[in-house]
């Protein structure tokens, strides 16, 4: 629901479509970007800023995933793979033809989306359910697909990626990185506020909510629902291979059912929203690195798996998150983010 | 030929295993409508179990399979009560996320207690070759695809003769008519996923005896379910007794054929491929219900 503040008004249509409304409102985004710009590459450690890098990567791919989820309700598992596509297809560009990253991100992007169209094809007869199941097959496959890739993708060897550069400028420390991750990062998240209010969003909300009554409307959802798929494999993508550039060198493992599912949770967490994807993204990394600084007291407390003894204590922990998060919390907390700023909007006078 | 009929023997074995997998998944969706990803973990977790019973604390196999059951039924009671019910009319995503997240629960716990790979149950017959005709078939193999057969028998017996089986069957059909009729749709509940479970546990042990425990391989036994299922149908059990054959056949084959081209592994991604190919043609399974909607 839209609550505005007392004596708001539009006048005209520039008003009306604008995104940030009050004076207010653009002092906090001012605030917001000079922090994440500024501020935090100033003052943070290398390792925070790598932390932080990884958010923002994270951030574009779960807004992928967002789109097809809390935006299209459709359920889609492999979304790791369709970042290993990027991924790869960055990477292989990079080192086979020694393009630069701004010809191969793009190019990268675009063949992640592609195989997310094929992969979405099915769903011009089945939907739900099966659906999830033709993402699940579709990561088994592609990631084979690489495994088996011979020479062209290294499969267990890893594919190593150039470093970003701009003219002779390269991109090869975490606060240089930083700046190009979070910048595409605040691109996305600003190109999917819009996305969404297009006539492609609104059709996605309606097939979401039913998509019998959807196509009475005149949408076409078939065509919805792979456009669906297609932007979402194509952030996939984008995230992708801004991963395979920062870290180096890109491998299998680095994209796991795991991942997806780790994805999916981070959504369940926020809850169906654009806020509510960041959120996610962010309570589930910051619950990542207070375990990490557990890890020496989980060790001690598991000796027999000391190595494996924090991914493990990992997993329990997710599992048992996520459960109480579809029990307790099913809306997530971009809901509890709004309730929030409803009783400061309302304040003091809370009706 | 020989190699052929060899291939296709074999694959119809361990298809055994996978029908029976597939079973589990029907049971619990035929009564709840929900797709239990959490079956991989469950396998292996209960495996891990017998054998921390009876490796591990030296527990007698007479004790220690009641024990089993018994924790079983524990599981599947916690799993209705703290997780199913709470989310009954809630989306697809939550009943596919709370399953989802069940078996990443399982799957650290066992990744915490029982790290590494290295673990055998105490065989039940020892590694012997039999001979049919001019084939040679494992002991084991024969012996698993026995023990499936007879559960399979006893399940659809359970299901069929028995008064519970009928109160299961109503609920599959109907949730509300079942329960005007004076069935306990909850106790159902707990009861499909008890049987699931326990043949959850089945086939790991079973698959055990080829395999060794360790978790990835019990998993993924699990999740071939998955691509049973989805073969045959979600709500079929005939479904997934074919569907477990032909994901055999269709595995033995494409190792026997495809592997020399590809260097190896083309059984894990086979299924998959025909998977694909029948839900394109038939979206839903061979034998599943085509559901008719109205807005």
């Amino acid at each position: 629901m839209l609550r505005r503040p007392c004596g708001t008004f539009d006048e005209n249509y520039v008003q009306d479509s604008a995104l940030v409304r009050t004076r207010f409102r653009w002092t906090l985004l001012a605030l917001l970007l000079a922090g994440l710009f500024i501020a935090f590459p100033w003052l943070a450690s290398n390792y925070l800023l790598d932390v932080m890098t990884n958010i923002a990567i994270t951030v574009i791919a779960v807004l992928g995933l967002q789109i097809v989820i809390g935006f299209t309700g459709q359920i889609s598992l492999g979304h790791a793979a369709f970042m290993a596509a990027g991924a790869y297809a960055s990477g292989m560009i990079s080192y086979h033809l020694g393009w630069s990253f701004w010809i191969s991100m793009p190019l990268a992007a675009l063949s992640s989306g592609l195989l997310g169209l094929i992969v979405a094809i099915p769903a011009l007869r089945i939907r739900g359910f099966y659906i999830a199941v033709t993402t699940l097959v579709a990561h088994f496959i592609i990631m084979w697909g690489i495994l088996h890739g011979g020479n062209v993708t290294m499969g267990l060897v890893g594919l190593s990626a150039d470093d970003v550069r701009i003219g002779s400028f390269a991109l090869d420390n975490e606060r240089r990185f930083y700046y190009l991750a979070m910048t595409l990062a605040v691109l996305t998240v600003f190109l999917t506020t819009n996305l969404m209010r297009t006539r492609i969003g609104r059709a996605m909300l309606a097939v979401r909510d039913n998509d019998l009554a959807a196509s009475f409307m005149g949408i076409n959802v078939f065509r919805t629902k792979i456009t669906a798929f297609f932007l979402s494999s194509l952030y996939a993508g984008v995230a992708g291979a801004l991963m395979a550039h920062y870290q180096g060198i890109i491998t299998v493992e680095q994209f796991t059912l795991m991942d997806s599912i780790w994805m999916l949770g981070m959504i369940i967490i926020g809850g169906p929203s654009i806020i509510g994807a960041v959120f996610g993204v962010f309570f589930m990394k910051i619950l990542h690195q207070i375990i990490l600084l557990l890890a020496p007291w989980i060790g001690g407390l598991f000796p027999l798996v000391a190595g494996t003894a924090v991914a493990g204590f990992m997993q329990l922990f997710f599992g048992a998150v996520i459960i109480w998060f579809l029990v307790f919390e099913p809306r997530g907390l971009a809901h509890r983010w709004q309730i929030i700023l409803s009783i400061f909007r309302l304040w003091p006078f809370p009706h | 030929m020989n190699f052929f009929l060899e291939i296709l023997l074999n694959g119809l074995l361990s298809g055994g295993v996978y029908a029976l997998m597939g079973l589990a998944l029907v049971i619990i969706y035929k009564s709840s409508s929900i797709f239990n990803f959490a079956h991989g973990s469950l396998v292996a977790f209960t495996t891990f179990l017998l054998w921390q019973l009876i490796v591990g604390w030296h527990v007698p196999i007479w004790l220690a399979v009641p024990l089993l059951v018994a924790f079983t039924f524990l599981v599947s009671y916690l799993v209705q009560r703290l997780v199913l019910q709470p989310l009954i009319g809630q989306s697809l995503m939550s009943a596919i996320m709370a399953t989802i997240a069940l078996g990443e629960f399982l799957h650290g716990a066992a990744v915490l207690f029982w790290p590494g790979p290295g673990r055998m149950l105490p065989p039940f017959i020892g590694a012997s070759r039999v001979r049919i005709g001019s084939i040679a078939v494992s002991g084991e193999a024969l012996l698993n695809f026995a023990v499936c057969s007879v559960c399979f028998a006893v399940f659809l017996a359970f299901f069929h003769k028995t008064r519970f089986g009928l109160a299961m069957r109503g609920t599959a059909e109907d949730h509300m008519l079942a329960e005007s009729e004076g069935v306990s749709v909850s106790r159902v509940f707990i009861v499909s996923w008890f049987v699931a479970i326990l043949i959850a546990a089945v086939g790991g042990i079973l698959m055990s005896s080829l395999f060794g425990i360790s978790f990835e391989p019990l998993h993924g036994l699990g999740m071939k379910g998955l691509a049973v299922v989805i073969f045959g149908g979600l709500e079929s059990i005939v479904g997934a007794m074919i569907g477990g054959l032909v994901i055999g056949v269709v595995e033995s084959l494409s190792s026997g054929y495809f592997d020399p081209y590809v260097g190896g592994g083309s059984a894990e991604v086979a299924p998959y491929i025909v998977l694909l190919v029948a839900l394109l043609f038939r979206p839903y399974g061979l034998f599943g219900y085509q559901r008719i909607e109205r807005v």
